[in-house]
């Protein structure tokens, strides 16, 4: 867990997913057992619903499970959770093959196009978009220059190389 | 998940490797079951297994042999990639925070 939460790609990936108080969960989440979401609000100090927030989105990738009990004088079910965090690196496998087939249409569209910046606004437009408006910035009117992609697609076409050996398709 | 399968994730996910006299008690099976186990997933060749001393007692690390991947992938310097949880409706050619991350991965690759 400790190894995998130092790991700053996977830190990254978590936070977005879950913020600071789901980091803090799975850092203070106890390393033996199963617990509710009650008690592990008490145990963290974290507030309840950021618990259950962060243990449904866990949950939804996999990455925490619960075990549901009945109370058969109440009828009350209680979940009891633990977590999954050592399937991280499948997790990040299946994400990254959704991300590899984007930059990859990226990357297509970035051999196929020729851009026009707007050194003023920043807007970039395709050849024909330059076209169609004059080679006139569409917000500020002033005139667009020729933009060099060769940097941006060398470093993409690199990271493109990178996952697929990574993911064990090259 | 097959009990073998459950036992490769947990080495995968530890670089470091783990001991074999932990993994059974992580996998909550008993040492024999832990042992043939082990033994399969090393007739298949995805785990090594360096022999260590712990305490005096001869124990074994285990090792994934096929690393995991490399989740540093989806990061441009300090950067993760927008996409990761993003609930826009996705348009590649014309995101701009994923050409912001464009921008990012060619100034980290260039600083490599």
């Amino acid at each position: 867990m400790d190894d995998v939460l130092t790991n700053p790609a996977i830190r990254a990936y978590l936070f977005r997913l879950i913020g600071e108080d789901g980091i803090s969960l799975l850092e203070k989440f106890p390393r033996e057992g199963e617990y509710s979401d009650e008690e592990l609000a008490a145990q963290t100090g974290i507030n309840l619903n950021s618990v259950r927030h962060t243990l449904y989105t866990l949950y939804e990738k996999r990455l925490a499970e619960y075990r549901r009990i009945k109370n058969n004088e109440t009828g009350w079910l209680t979940y009891l959770w633990h977590l999954r965090i050592e399937e991280i690196y499948d997790i990040i496998s299946e994400e990254m093959e959704g991300i590899l087939e984007k930059l990859e249409a990226r990357e297509r569209f970035e051999e196929e196009n020729d851009f026009y910046i707007c050194k003023t606004c920043g807007i970039l437009s395709t050849f024909n978009q330059a076209v169609d408006d004059n080679f006139e910035c569409p917000s500020c009117g002033l005139q667009m220059g020729h933009f060099d992609n060769e940097i941006l697609l060398r470093a993409l076409k690199k990271r493109i190389r990178a996952m697929k050996e990574t993911l064990g398709h090259a | 998940m097959s009990e073998p399968e459950e036992a490769f994730k947990v080495i995968q996910s530890r670089s470091e490797g783990v001991l074999q006299s932990e993994l059974w008690k992580i996998l909550d099976v008993d040492s024999r079951k832990c042992s043939r186990i082990v033994k399969k997933l090393l007739d298949s060749g995805l785990i090594e297994r360096i022999e260590f001393r712990k305490n005096g007692i001869k124990t074994f690390i285990l090792k994934a042999k096929r690393r995991p991947v490399d989740p540093g992938l989806i990061m441009a310097g300090d950067e993760l990639i927008p996409c990761i949880g993003c609930e826009l409706e996705c348009s590649v050619r014309e995101c701009h925070r994923l050409m912001d991350w464009m921008y990012e991965l060619a100034i980290s690759e260039s600083e490599e």
